[in-house]
C-alpha cells in the first residue's frame, strides 16, 4: 500500500501524525533558546605560564620558546603565537574548527609535563585555558554613586551580586572599578630617622599588636573558662595611639611618625559613568543558557533589587547583548511570517481558489515547525542562521504541494471522484515530485560538511532546509492528497462574473501563457542569435565581477561603540583622567546620539578578569558607549565611529586608538593584518615603521595599529656589589627595602563587620617621587649603622620592549587596518599595491593575513562547495533524466543565475560576503529546479510524439505558470529578508539580494535558453535514434 | 451466458465497482495495473512518466438479460468524461464447469 493511498483512505490517521508533529514543534519551539548565531566553540587554547622577575626578553628565551617548541607537535593545530612580557608568557594555540578541545587540552597538558623540567627553576606550573563563549558577559550595568560611593563595593557584592548569581542560567556575576577601602600609614622618613627606627619596626609592631590570641582554659570552681585576648583594632583611628617606640623615656606614637588614612585604595584604574564616579558590573551565563532569557531574567530581578539600594545609586544597562539578538530574531520572524503571507498570495493569484491554496499553505507551517523540531532534538537554538534557512526554505516547501494539488484538480476537473482524483493523481506524479526535491537536497546537503568557521554556520542551514523540504515532500504525498479528496470539490460551471478571478487574472495569464508560445516559436527559429545574444550576456556580466567589492561577513549596526585609546607611554593615571574628561566632554557636546559613556583608564593592578578582553595600562583609556535606539537616530554607528576617529586623532595627547562598533560577532576582527616576521628589532621596527606610514595614508583604511609597542622607560638602581658587601647586605635585602618603602608593607589586615581591609605601610608619597628621594631612603645594615641608598649604588634610566609578540614561533610584528567604506578585498589589494615598493630587508619575512585570511579561506571553502553541488545536481539529474545530455542542457542556466547575482550587487552596491556567496550557491538548487520542470515536459511532449518544436512550444505554454509560481514564491519569500532595515539586518540583506537578483534573471533567461539549447542539441539526436531502432530490426524491411 | 470485458481508467474504479454492485453482479475477475491504448483516438495508459495513467480491467460472466442493462450504465459512465475512458466488449460463453 503506498502511503498516498493510506493516507487518502485514513484520513484521521493521517490528520492525527500531523497534529503530533506540529504539536511536538511547538513545544520545541517554546523550549528552544534564543541566540544570535549557532553555539560555536572557538578552537583557541591559551597556555599562560608566569616567571616572576624577568623582564619580556627572558620570557621569551627561557619559557615561550621552549613551550612553543614543545606544544607544536600537539595534533590538529593550526596556528600557534604568544605574547612575552615582563613576568608572564602567553601562548595561544588556534586549532582547525572541528577539533575535540578536551583532547587538544589533554595534548597540552602530556606536553607540559614532558617539558616542565627544561624551564627554568622558579617558573610558576603553566596554566592552560581554554576559551568559550559563554564567558563574553551577556550583560554590562553602569553604577553610579555619591554618597554611598566609599561603601559601594559592600552594598554591591551584598544587594545585587549575591541574589543575581542565584538567578536561573546566570554563570558568575563580577564588577571593575570597584572602590576598596584600605587604610594607609604615610610614614615621614626624617621623624622616622630623628625617632631612629624603620619602617619595617613599625610594621612589626602593628602587626604584633593587630591580634587576637586563644590563652587555653581556666578552670574555676565548676565552670571551665576559655581565656583570650582581644587585641585586634576595633577602629582604625587606634593605630594612631599605638606606641611604636620609647625615645628617651618617652613613648613615641604612630601619630608622631605617620599619618593614618583610612580611606579609598589610591587610583590606578578610574572608572567613570558619563562622567559619575561608578562601577560596571557584569554577568555572564552559564554555557548553553538561552541568552535571552537570561538576561531578561536579570534584568527582572534587577528591577526589584533597585528599590533596596540607598537612593543615590543609580543602575543602567550600558551594553545588553540580548536587545540585538532580540532585534534580530523579531525582525526575522516578521520578515519570516510576510514571506508566508506573500506565498499566500502567490499561490492564490496562479490558482484562483481558496480551497486550493488553503491546502498548498498548509505545509508551509507544518514544514517549517519540523525544523524546530530538529533544533530541539539536536540542542540548537533558534538564530540568526535558522530563520534565514527558513525564509530560504518557505518558498520551497509549496512547490511540491502545489504539482500534487495540480494533478488532482486536473483529474477533479475531468470528473473523478475527488478521493480517487487524489489517489490516482498522486501516483502519477509523486516519483518526479521526489525527485525534484532530491536536487534540492543534492544542493543543500553538502552544507552540512563545510568545515571550519563557514562550517559551523552553514552546517545548520543545510541542515534545515534539507530537513523542511524534505518534510514539505513527504506532506505533499500525503498530507495534500488526503485533504484534496475531502476539501477539493467539482466546480459547478457558473457563469463567471465580470470582475471574478475568470475575466481578470485568468485572462491575463492565458495572455501571457500564448505571448510565450509565440516567444517560443520566434526564438527557436533564431537559435544562433539567441546563443550569441545569452552568451554576450553573461561574458558582459563577468566584466561587470570587477565593481562587485569583497567582504568577510556584513558589518551591523548593534548601537554599540568601543574605542581604546593609548597616550603616551608610561603616562600616569592622574594625566589619563585628564584626557578621559576632555573626551567626555567631547562626546557629551557632539553625539547626543550616545546615551550613555562608560570610561575606563588605567588598569586594575591585580589583573582583574575584564583585561583578557581590553587591553589595559596606565597611559590607557577605554571607552564604552551605548547609542539610542536604531530607529531614533539619524546617523548610523559607522558614521558617529568616524567622526569620532577624526575628531580624537586632533588631540595632541593621543597616541593611538581603536575605535569599533561591536559588530564583529564572529571570529574576531574585521581586519587586514599585514604581518612581518623578522627576529632583529631594530631591523623589524624601522620596516613596520615604514610600512605604518604607508598604510595610514591609503584611502579607505582606519584603526591603523602596530602591534609592538613602543619601548617603555624604566628606572634600574644598580648596585654596586662590593659596597653592599662592605655593609654586609644583599641585593635581595636592599630590594626588599626598597619595595617596602615604595610599594609598601602590608604587615597585618584590618577588619571590621567581618570584611578585611589592607594596612599598608609606606613613605608618604612627597617623599618617593623623584630620583633623588629614591637615592635618599635609608637603609639599616645588619650592624645597625644608617646608609643612604645613594651609597650603594646609582638609578640608570632604561627603555625596554614591554611585551614580544611571536607567531609560527617566530618574531612577528603586525600593522592591523581596518576597512572604512570599502571592503576588506579591496583594502588589502590597496595595501599589497601600496608597499610593493618598498624593499624588503633579507632578515624580513612578510605576509597578509587576519579576517582577510579568514575570507579567503570561507571563500575557497565555498568555491569548494559549489563544485561539489554541481556535480552532485548532475549526478541527480543525470539519473532522473536516464541522460548524459540533459542535465547540461538544464545547467546552462546556471551562470545566469551568477549574472543575476553580480547585477543585483552592482546595483545595490551590495559587498560579495560570505553570506551573499553563500546565497550564490543556494542559486544553484532553485534554479535548476526551473529547467528540470520544463525539460521533464519537452521530454514527455516528445515521447508522446510531438514535434520537436511544437513539443517545446506547448511544453513553455504548459510549464510557464507552475515555474513562474515557483519563482514568484521563492523571490516573494526573499524580499522581507532584502528589504529589511531593522537589527541585524545587515547580516542576511545581502542573501536576499543575491538570490532575489539571481533567480529573476536566471527564471527569465531559463526561460529562453532552456528550450534553445534543448532544441539545438536534441533534433540531431532524435533523428539518429530513429535511424537506429530502425537498423535494430531489420525484418520488417526486408 | 455473456462475458462482458471492461477496461477502464483507475480514475473510475470506485464507480465501476459500485456499478457492479447496484446490478447485483456478484461474480468477476479484476486485474489491476493493465496497459493499453485505444484503436482511435484513446490516450495510451502506460503507467510511465510519459503516459502516467493506468487502466484496471474487470472481466464477468452473467446472464444475457443483465448484458443491455450493464452497457448502458457504461455508456453513461463514459459520458461523464471521455477523457477518462471506459470500454466494454461482450463475447459469448460456451460452455462453464
Amino acid at each position: 500500500m503506498s502511503i498516498y493511498k493510506s493516507a487518502v483512505e485514513k484520513p484521521i490517521t493521517t490528520l492525527m501524525i500531523f497534529i503530533a508533529v506540529v504539536v511536538m514543534g511547538v513545544y520545541s519551539l517554546i523550549n528552544i533558546p534564543v541566540d544570535l548565531y549557532p553555539e560555536m566553540d572557538p578552537p583557541f587554547i591559551t597556555v599562560m605560564t608566569s616567571y616572576s622577575g624577568a623582564n619580556a626578553s627572558d620570557i621569551e628565551t627561557n619559557v615561550t620558546k621552549i613551550l612553543e617548541d614543545a606544544l607544536n607537535s600537539v595534533d590538529m593545530l593550526k596556528e600557534i603565537t604568544s605574547t612575552s612580557s615582563d613576568n608572564l608568557s602567553v601562548v595561544s594555540l588556534e586549532f582547525e574548527w572541528d577539533t575535540n578541545l578536551d583532547e587538544a587540552t589533554n595534548d597540552i597538558r602530556d606536553v607540559i609535563d614532558r617539558i616542565m623540567d627544561n624551564l627554568p627553576d622558579g617558573v610558576d606550573r603553566p596554566t592552560i585555558f581554554k576559551f568559550d563563549t559563554s564567558m563574553f558577559p551577556i550583560l554590562f550595568y553602569a553604577i553610579t554613586a555619591d554618597e554611598s560611593y566609599p561603601g559601594l563595593e559592600k552594598i554591591i557584592e551584598e544587594k545585587i551580586i549575591n541574589p543575581l548569581n542565584r538567578v536561573d542560567g546566570v554563570g558568575s556575576v563580577s564588577m571593575i572599578g570597584t572602590p576598596k577601602r584600605m587604610v594607609y600609614v604615610d610614614v615621614d622618613p626624617k621623624r622616622l630617622d630623628a625617632y631612629n627606627l624603620t619602617l619595617e619596626q613599625i610594621g612589626s609592631v602593628i602587626e604584633s599588636e593587630n591580634r587576637n590570641l586563644p590563652l587555653g582554659n581556666v578552670k574555676m570552681g565548676k565552670l571551665d573558662y576559655q581565656i583570650r585576648v582581644q587585641g585586634e583594632f576595633s577602629e582604625s583611628d587606634r593605630l594612631n595611639n599605638l606606641v611604636v617606640a620609647d625615645y628617651l623615656g618617652k613613648q613615641v606614637y604612630l601619630r608622631d611618625v605617620a599619618t593614618v588614612r583610612d580611606t579609598l585604595k589610591d587610583v590606578t584604574l578610574e572608572e567613570k559613568i558619563n562622567g559619575q564616579t561608578g562601577l560596571r558590573l557584569f554577568a555572564m551565563k552559564q554555557s548553553g543558557a538561552n541568552t535571552v532569557k537570561v538576561a531578561r531574567d536579570i534584568q527582572k530581578r534587577m528591577e526589584e533589587l533597585k528599590p533596596t539600594l540607598p537612593p543615590d545609586i543609580k543602575i543602567d544597562v550600558i551594553i545588553d547583548s540580548s536587545k540585538f539578538i532580540k532585534g534580530s530574531i523579531n525582525n526575522l520572524s516578521s520578515s519570516l511570517l510576510y514571506a508566508m503571507v506573500f506565498v499566500v498570495l502567490v499561490v492564490l493569484f496562479f490558482l484562483g481558489r481558496w480551497r486550493a491554496t488553503f491546502i498548498i499553505v498548509l505545509t508551509i507551517p507544518i514544514s517549517l515547525i519540523v525544523a524546530f523540531l530538529y533544533l530541539f532534538l539536536t540542542g540548537n537554538s533558534m538564530n540568526v542562521i535558522s530563520l534565514t534557512s527558513l525564509s530560504i526554505a518557505i518558498g520551497m516547501v509549496v512547490d511540491d504541494a502545489i504539482v500534487v494539488l495540480e494533478n488532482i484538480t486536473r483529474h477533479v476537473e475531468r470528473g473523478s471522484s475527488p478521493r480517487e482524483a487524489a489517489i490516482y493523481a498522486t501516483n502519477e506524479v509523486w516519483l518526479s515530485v521526489i525527485v525534484t526535491t532530491l536536487v534540492v537536497v543534492a544542493v543543500f546537503f553538502p552544507l552540512t560538511l563545510v568545515s571550519g568557521m563557514t562550517g559551523v554556520l552553514f552546517n545548520q542551514l543545510g541542515w534545515i532546509v534539507t530537513i523542511t523540504v524534505v518534510t514539505s515532500t513527504l506532506a505533499a504525498i500525503s498530507l495534500t492528497p488526503m485533504l484534496a479528496s475531502r476539501l477539493l470539490r467539482l466546480r459547478k460551471q457558473v457563469k463567471p462574473r465580470k470582475f471574478g478571478y475568470e475575466n481578470t487574472i485568468e485572462k491575463l495569464l492565458n495572455r501571457l501563457d500564448s505571448f510565450y508560445e509565440k516567444t517560443l516559436r520566434y526564438v527557436l527559429k533564431h537559435k544562433t542569435l539567441v546563443i550569441a545574444v545569452t552568451f554576450a550576456i553573461f561574458v558582459g556580466s563577468i566584466f561587470m565581477m570587477k565593481n562587485v567589492e569583497t567582504d568577510f561577513m556584513p558589518e551591523s549596526d548593534q548601537g554599540r561603540l568601543t574605542s581604546m585609546i593609548e597616550l603616551q607611554t608610561g603616562l600616569r593615571v592622574e594625566e589619563t583622567t585628564k584626557v578621559t574628561r576632555k573626551l567626555e566632554k567631547i562626546i557629551a557636546e557632539n553625539y547626543p546620539e550616545i546615551e550613555i559613556i562608560s570610561s575606563s583608564s588605567g588598569s586594575d593592578d591585580e589583573g582583574s578578569f575584564i583585561s583578557m578582553f581590553s587591553s589595559t595600562g596606565s597611559n590607557i583609556i577605554n571607552l564604552t558607549m551605548r547609542l539610542t535606539d536604531l530607529e531614533n537616530r539619524q546617523r548610523s554607528v559607522w558614521d558617529i565611529a568616524d567622526d569620532f576617529r577624526e575628531r580624537v586623532s586632533q588631540l595632541p595627547e593621543v597616541v593611538s586608538m581603536t575605535t569599533s562598533t561591536g559588530s564583529t560577532a564572529l571570529g574576531g576582527s574585521n581586519s587586514v593584518d599585514y604581518e612581518i616576521y623578522g627576529f632583529d628589532f631594530d631591523v623589524t621596527n624601522r620596516y613596520a615603521e615604514k610600512i605604518f606610514e604607508k598604510i595610514k595614508n591609503i584611502d579607505g583604511a582606519e584603526n591603523v595599529t602596530i602591534s609592538r609597542k613602543n619601548d617603555k622607560p624604566e628606572l634600574q638602581i644598580v648596585f654596586d656589589r662590593n659596597k653592599l658587601a662592605e655593609h654586609g647586605l644583599s641585593t635581595a635585602q636592599v630590594s626588599t627595602f626598597v619595595r617596602n618603602r615604595i610599594n609598601g608593607l602590608v604587615p597585618s589586615l584590618f577588619k571590621e563587620e567581618g570584611e578585611e581591609y589592607d594596612i599598608k605601610i609606606r613613605l608618604e608619597e612627597k617623599y618617593r617621587n623623584s630620583m633623588n628621594d629614591i637615592l635618599d631612603l635609608t637603609i639599616v645594615t645588619p650592624a645597625g649603622v644608617k646608609i643612604k641608598l645613594s651609597e650603594l649604588g646609582r638609578i640608570d634610566e632604561y627603555w625596554s620592549p614591554p611585551s614580544i609578540q611571536r607567531k609560527r614561533r617566530e618574531r612577528i610584528v603586525t600593522i592591523s587596518a581596518a576597512p572604512d567604506g570599502v571592503s576588506l578585498g579591496t583594502l588589502a589589494t590597496r595595501i599589497k599595491s601600496e608597499t610593493a615598493t618598498i624593499e624588503v630587508p633579507s632578515q624580513i619575512m612578510i605576509a597578509i593575513g587576519g579576517a582577510y585570511e579568514e575570507q579567503m579561506d570561507s571563500f575557497i571553502d565555498l568555491a569548494t562547495l559549489l563544485a561539489l553541488s554541481l556535480i552532485l545536481v548532475y549526478l541527480v539529474m543525470a539519473s532522473q533524466f536516464e541522460s548524459l545530455r540533459m542535465p547540461f542542457i538544464i545547467m546552462f542556466s546556471i551562470p545566469f543565475a551568477f549574472t543575476g547575482v553580480i547585477l543585483a550587487l552592482v546595483i545595490t552596491g551590495t559587498s560579495l560576503s560570505v553570506v551573499a556567496a553563500l546565497g550564490a550557491v543556494l542559486l544553484v538548487g532553485i534554479v535548476v529546479k526551473n529547467g528540470i520542470v520544463l525539460v521533464d515536459f519537452i521530454n514527455l511532449m516528445r515521447d508522446r510524439g510531438i514535434e520537436l518544436y511544437d513539443a517545446i512550444a506547448l511544453s513553455g505554454k504548459s510549464r510557464l505558470r507552475p515555474v513562474l509560481m515557483t519563482a514568484a514564491t521563492t523571490v516573494l519569500g526573499m524580499l522581507p529578508l532584502a528589504m529589511s532595515t531593522g537589527e541585524g539586518a545587515e547580516i542576511w540583506r545581502p542573501m536576499g539580494i543575491t538570490v532575489i537578483g539571481g533567480l529573476i534573471v536566471s527564471t527569465l533567461v531559463t526561460m529562453i535558453i532552456v528550450p534553445v539549447m534543448y532544441a539545438s542539441l536534441a533534433s540531431r539526436d532524435e533523428r539518429k535514434k530513429k535511424d537506429k531502432v530502425r537498423k535494430q530490426f531489420l525484418f520488417m524491411d526486408k | 451466458m455473456k462475458a462482458v470485458f471492461i477496461v477502464f481508467n483507475q480514475a473510475n474504479t470506485e464507480r465501476v465497482e459500485y456499478m457492479l454492485d447496484r446490478l447485483e453482479i456478484r461474480g468477476f475477475t479484476w486485474w489491476e495495473n493493465v496497459m493499453g491504448r485505444g484503436s482511435v483516438d484513446g490516450e495510451p495508459r502506460m503507467g510511465t512518466h510519459t503516459w502516467p495513467e493506468i487502466n484496471s480491467a474487470v472481466m464477468t460472466m452473467i446472464e444475457d438479460d443483465k448484458v443491455a442493462i450493464l452497457l448502458e450504465k457504461i455508456k453513461k459512465l463514459d459520458q461523464v468524461n471521455h477523457e477518462v475512458g471506459v470500454r466494454a466488449f461482450v463475447w459469448d460463453i460456451l460452455q462453464t464447469v
